[in-house]
């Protein structure tokens, strides 16, 4: 009878410690899954500032080497008004759109007379844009890059 | 915007959950233990203390309130051990203690409800430092200031109730430092001078912060109380990197203590004599006497092996005033080292998790507030269990939320009420 007891209290106290230990461990798990949401996003606002880096220019357009900062949906094209500006009598007013959907980037012409190039081939439709893929536009070729 | 929404804080319900298991399974051990039998009519007092938690969170969810959920519950589960601790140690004290916890759930409705504007705070915050240096002169005051146990920091009325200001005080300080190192923090952190690689700001920028802290000390040293002192020179330096990232000032601060600990020990018998017992409690002179509570805390520590010696059977009873000082002590000698690193497993959790809804906030304000809240949490957990185990002087400063005490109770939940404020706002902001 005594021994019962005994027997009885030390498993209450056991259970006061694996209980503990429970307790902590989804305390653990929460605070985890905050923090692996506060990195995707940091890293969702990373991807967000990827670049256009400038590999082929002329006199009037941007230096070769230079970074051309890209938004979420970024416009291409001659006009003032646009996200990047490219000076180049080739490339029309609103020339062509970058843009972030679905964790890829994405490349449209947006109607430019003279077309948009990707690696090589003209495009006609909305085009998956790869890092290190190349766009011309006009005389200006511009490569996706990674934000740094 | 308040209505209720049914099937909000599933998370934050699952862990009281778990609370209300630990601190049902460690109360019925504490009792079986000390009486050799369980009435079932005993456990009326944990279902009390369970219905204050219940209480707390259907009050959340009935304001809609969305910030984070993982901090009462983390604040709720100390409490809960809190209260099988008094249980153990101190079972006439329970129910006063029970007492506070209402009233402390009242303060946390009250933080949680009433600064609809939480920027509001900022905008005062002159009033914040003329408030809290009132209440921490307070106790000097003839009628109301009263000296217990050689430090005179309680005001009350003698046998009706008695509190600590210095407990309100830090959040007073954190508030306003944060309000006034968010507007002057590029003068302090890029200023026009510099000494080496010491940055000279303008005098009349640092005067404020300095005043505020010489006064602290100053009562301080008039009321004897050794870890109140150290635990507002730790928010004045650990805010002031906060908002600075200048870890010139840390160094500073710190050989302004090691030097200010010097001149204290020579000029003041209370702090010589804190530092004498730390050094060698077991001194001839001191082991029956001032070092009697530090060196049976010391036995206790020493007698809690892997698993302890269970819930109920060690001995520290032996400890002078363990409720309150010790509690640490206490719990480790009957639940082991297993035991005490899951309870500083939790500290650090809450901390962690203060720390979060720091770096998520919107204004440079609520950042500071709540990363100077959460570092009070951590800071008092370091200095208090540092000091029972005899690495560094024992102080006055409270285990929070485990240990006995209404000031240390009301105020700490406030303070968590306060960092769940912040998180509300965040949420709100963010979508």
């Amino acid at each position: 009878m005594e021994i019962t007891f005994a027997v009885l209290l030390w498993a209450v106290r056991i259970a006061f410690l694996i209980l503990l230990y429970l307790f902590l461990i989804r305390a653990f798990r929460s605070l985890h899954r905050a923090l692996t949401d506060e990195r995707a996003a940091i890293s969702a606002r990373q991807l967000g500032i990827a670049a256009l880096v400038v590999t082929r220019s002329h006199g009037g357009g941007p230096r070769v080497g230079e970074r051309l900062p890209l938004r979420a949906v970024s416009s291409v094209g001659r006009d003032a008004g646009n996200d990047i500006v490219l000076n180049d009598e080739a490339a029309s007013a609103k020339h062509a759109i970058v843009s972030f959907a679905d964790g890829e980037w994405w490349l449209e012409d947006a109607g430019s007379t003279n077309g948009t190039v990707l690696n090589g081939s003209r495009i006609w439709d909305k085009e998956r844009f790869h890092y290190g893929d190349e766009v011309s536009v006009g005389r200006i070729a511009l490569r996706l890059e990674r934000a740094q | 915007m308040i209505r209720a929404r049914p099937g909000a804080r599933l998370g934050e319900l699952r862990m009281l959950m778990w609370v209300a298991a630990l601190l049902l399974t460690g109360y019925v051990a504490v009792v079986a233990a000390a009486s050799g039998r369980f009435a079932w009519y005993e456990i009326a007092v944990p279902l009390a203390v369970l219905a204050v938690f219940g209480a707390l969170h259907v009050f959340l969810v009935s304001i809609g309130f969305r910030g984070d959920q993982l901090l009462m519950p983390l604040a709720v589960g100390l409490t809960g051990i809190g209260f099988v601790l008094v249980e153990r140690l101190a079972p006439a004290l329970l129910l006063q203690q029970l007492t506070w916890l209402v009233i402390a759930a009242g303060a946390f409705a009250m933080t949680i409800l009433i600064p609809r504007d939480l920027s509001v705070l900022a905008r005062f915050k002159y009033t914040w430092a003329l408030l809290g240096m009132l209440l921490l002169v307070s106790p000097l005051l003839p009628v109301i200031g009263r000296e217990i146990n050689g430090a005179r920091i309680w005001v009350g009325v003698a046998g009706v109730a008695q509190f600590e200001p210095w407990e309100l005080v830090k959040i007073a300080l954190v508030i306003f430092f944060a309000a006034y190192l968010e507007e002057y923090r590029e003068v302090l952190s890029k200023p026009p001078r510099r000494f080496g690689p010491i940055p000279v700001p303008p005098v009349p920028y640092l005067l404020p912060i300095v005043a505020m802290w010489l006064v602290a000390m100053l009562v301080m040293v008039f009321e004897k109380d050794l870890g109140a002192t150290l635990l507002f020179f730790g928010i004045f330096l650990a805010m002031l990197y906060l908002a600075t990232g200048e870890p010139v000032y840390v160094v500073i601060g710190l050989l302004l203590l090691v030097g200010g600990g010097f001149v204290a020990y020579h000029a003041f018998g209370h702090v010589a004599a804190r530092i004498d017992v730390w050094l060698a409690p077991f001194d001839s002179d001191l082991r029956f006497d001032q070092g009697y509570q530090l060196t049976q805390g010391l036995f206790s520590l020493a007698n809690a092996g892997v698993l302890g010696a269970g819930l109920g059977s060690g001995m520290p009873e032996r400890i002078p005033v363990v409720w309150s000082d010790f509690v640490f002590d206490a719990f480790t000698e009957e639940v082991g080292f297993v035991g005490a690193l899951g309870l500083l497993a939790l500290y650090l959790v809450f901390v962690y998790r203060g720390m979060l809804i720091a770096l998520r906030a919107p204004t440079i304000f609520l950042q500071l507030l709540a990363g100077g809240l959460s570092f009070i949490v951590a800071f008092q957990t370091l200095v208090i269990v540092a000091g029972n185990a005899k690495l560094i002087p024992l102080t006055g400063i409270t285990l929070p939320f485990v240990a006995y005490g209404g000031s240390s109770l009301i105020t700490n939940y406030m303070l968590c009420a306060l960092l769940l404020r912040v998180s509300d706002i965040t949420a709100k902001v963010r979508r």
